[in-house]
């Protein structure tokens, strides 16, 4: 009888252990979930910092060219078309690598 | 009588693994992306990102933010109602994706970047050979394609799309829409190798600005388009976690960020200008997920556009 109550409970928290790993994600260290492809959050959460008057995250505007190849810009033409690469594309400084 | 009771629990735990495997997941109908590009553009563009998904725990919340500050609209996602597409001017632009979150959780709310592959299997090996990590997927949905999430070296997360209808056309974006990406990271020349093992990209190291914090900043460029950038996280940010954030073409960045903080959001990085002439800054939605808006001026009104420029001497064409 005794083996019987060790057997109930052991099977007991094995069901209630998978039970509570669902829905826990795809891993759970970023928090990516198990329906939708791209369901996560990210890891909190730090300040954004200072932007410093140097710390330049756009793309490089098309025209200025430095040395050897330099780094394109966006595309610069709209839906209604004209112009393949204009004022987008080549030009913006910075080397290639 | 004791031992039936024992009988029955046997039973009933006997069955947990089948009643959890035929409950959550076969009840949740398949979720309906709609396609990417209608109608299907036929066009290819590795490397490009062509979409962001928002995960937020309070759907109508978001909807409410981005659609007064951007204009967008909002329609539901076939077989999911905690989930919606916006729309930019009818055109879908992003999703938004609702998801509880854990009292306690230390997770923030983000965008998720989805770039442009034409074989997510292929993306998955050149990943995990460069020490990337899958996180999800791959998956097919059927309008949609097939996409992958995974973290980079760094633990920034993106996702691949091979997309079923094509790519978007490279086009300037319109106000409203997604117009440039950035990943902020830690070590830069790693994660760059990395993307450019993935994507293939061409890689622009810019010069170093004046005063600048010894940052590091590189242009990823594929068919002879600028897709992102990859800059070194600032110096006194070094608790954040390496991640890519996406901004929005905008007319005026200022009145948006006055506008966001109104509608419950907050400034991450007061305007500012940028290396393109225009203004940027860094918001956060009232949930905290960060995102970025841009101002761009078309060819017309920017002084220093080249309208079409080529074979200027010196320069290079094409892929190396």
């Amino acid at each position: 009888m005794r083996t019987i109550k060790v057997s109930v409970v052991a099977l007991l928290l094995a069901g209630l252990g998978a039970c509570a790993v669902e829905g826990v994600g795809y891993d759970g260290d970023v928090g990516v979930g198990v329906g939708y492809v791209g369901d996560y959050y990210e890891p909190c959460c730090g300040g954004y910092g200072g932007w410093g008057r140097g710390y330049r995250v756009g793309p490089p505007r098309g025209g200025d060219r430095g040395p050897g190849r330099s780094a394109p810009s966006i595309p610069s033409h709209g839906r209604s078309g004209g112009g393949g690469h204009a004022g987008g594309g080549r030009g913006g400084g910075g080397g290639h690598r | 009588m004791t031992r039936n009771i024992y009988l029955a629990l046997c039973i009933v735990v006997a069955a947990l693994p089948t009643a959890r495997a035929a409950g959550p997941r076969t009840a949740a109908a398949p979720i309906e992306l709609p396609p990417l590009v209608q109608p299907a553009s036929g066009e290819t563009h590795p490397g490009k990102v062509i979409w962001a998904d928002l995960v937020t725990p309070d759907l109508k919340q978001a909807e409410q933010f981005y659609g007064a500050l951007f204009g967008w609209t909002f329609e539901p996602v076939g077989g999911d109602t905690n989930s919606a597409i916006a729309l930019n001017a009818g055109q879908p632009v992003a999703g938004i994706v609702q998801r509880a979150m854990k009292a306690g959780q230390q997770r923030q709310p983000a965008w998720l970047t989805f770039i442009a592959v034409r074989d997510v299997a292929a993306a998955q090996r050149s990943a995990l050979a460069n020490g990337g990590k899958l996180l999800a997927g791959p998956k097919d949905y059927a309008q949609r394609g097939r996409q992958a999430v995974f973290a980079d070296p760094d633990g920034a997360v993106f996702a691949v799309l091979a997309s079923s209808s094509g790519d978007p056309p490279d086009v300037l974006a319109e106000p409203g829409e997604w117009i440039w990406s950035s990943l902020l990271v830690k070590n830069t020349d790693h994660e760059t190798g990395f993307y450019r093992a993935l994507f293939g990209y061409d890689v622009f190291e810019l010069p170093p600005e004046e005063s600048s914090d010894n940052s590091h900043h590189v242009i990823l460029a594929s068919d002879d388009y600028a897709r992102a950038g990859i800059h070194s996280l600032p110096a006194d940010s070094v608790h954040r976690h390496p991640h890519w954030l996406n901004f929005i073409r905008v007319d005026d960045a200022a009145a948006v960020a006055v506008k966001a903080i109104a509608l419950g959001g907050k400034v991450l990085v007061e305007p500012r200008e940028d290396r393109h002439g225009g203004q940027l800054a860094v918001i956060a939605d009232p949930s905290g997920a960060p995102v970025g808006v841009m101002e761009w001026a078309g060819p017309e009104e920017a002084p220093d556009a080249v309208t079409d420029q080529p074979d200027l001497p010196g320069a290079q064409k094409g892929a190396p």
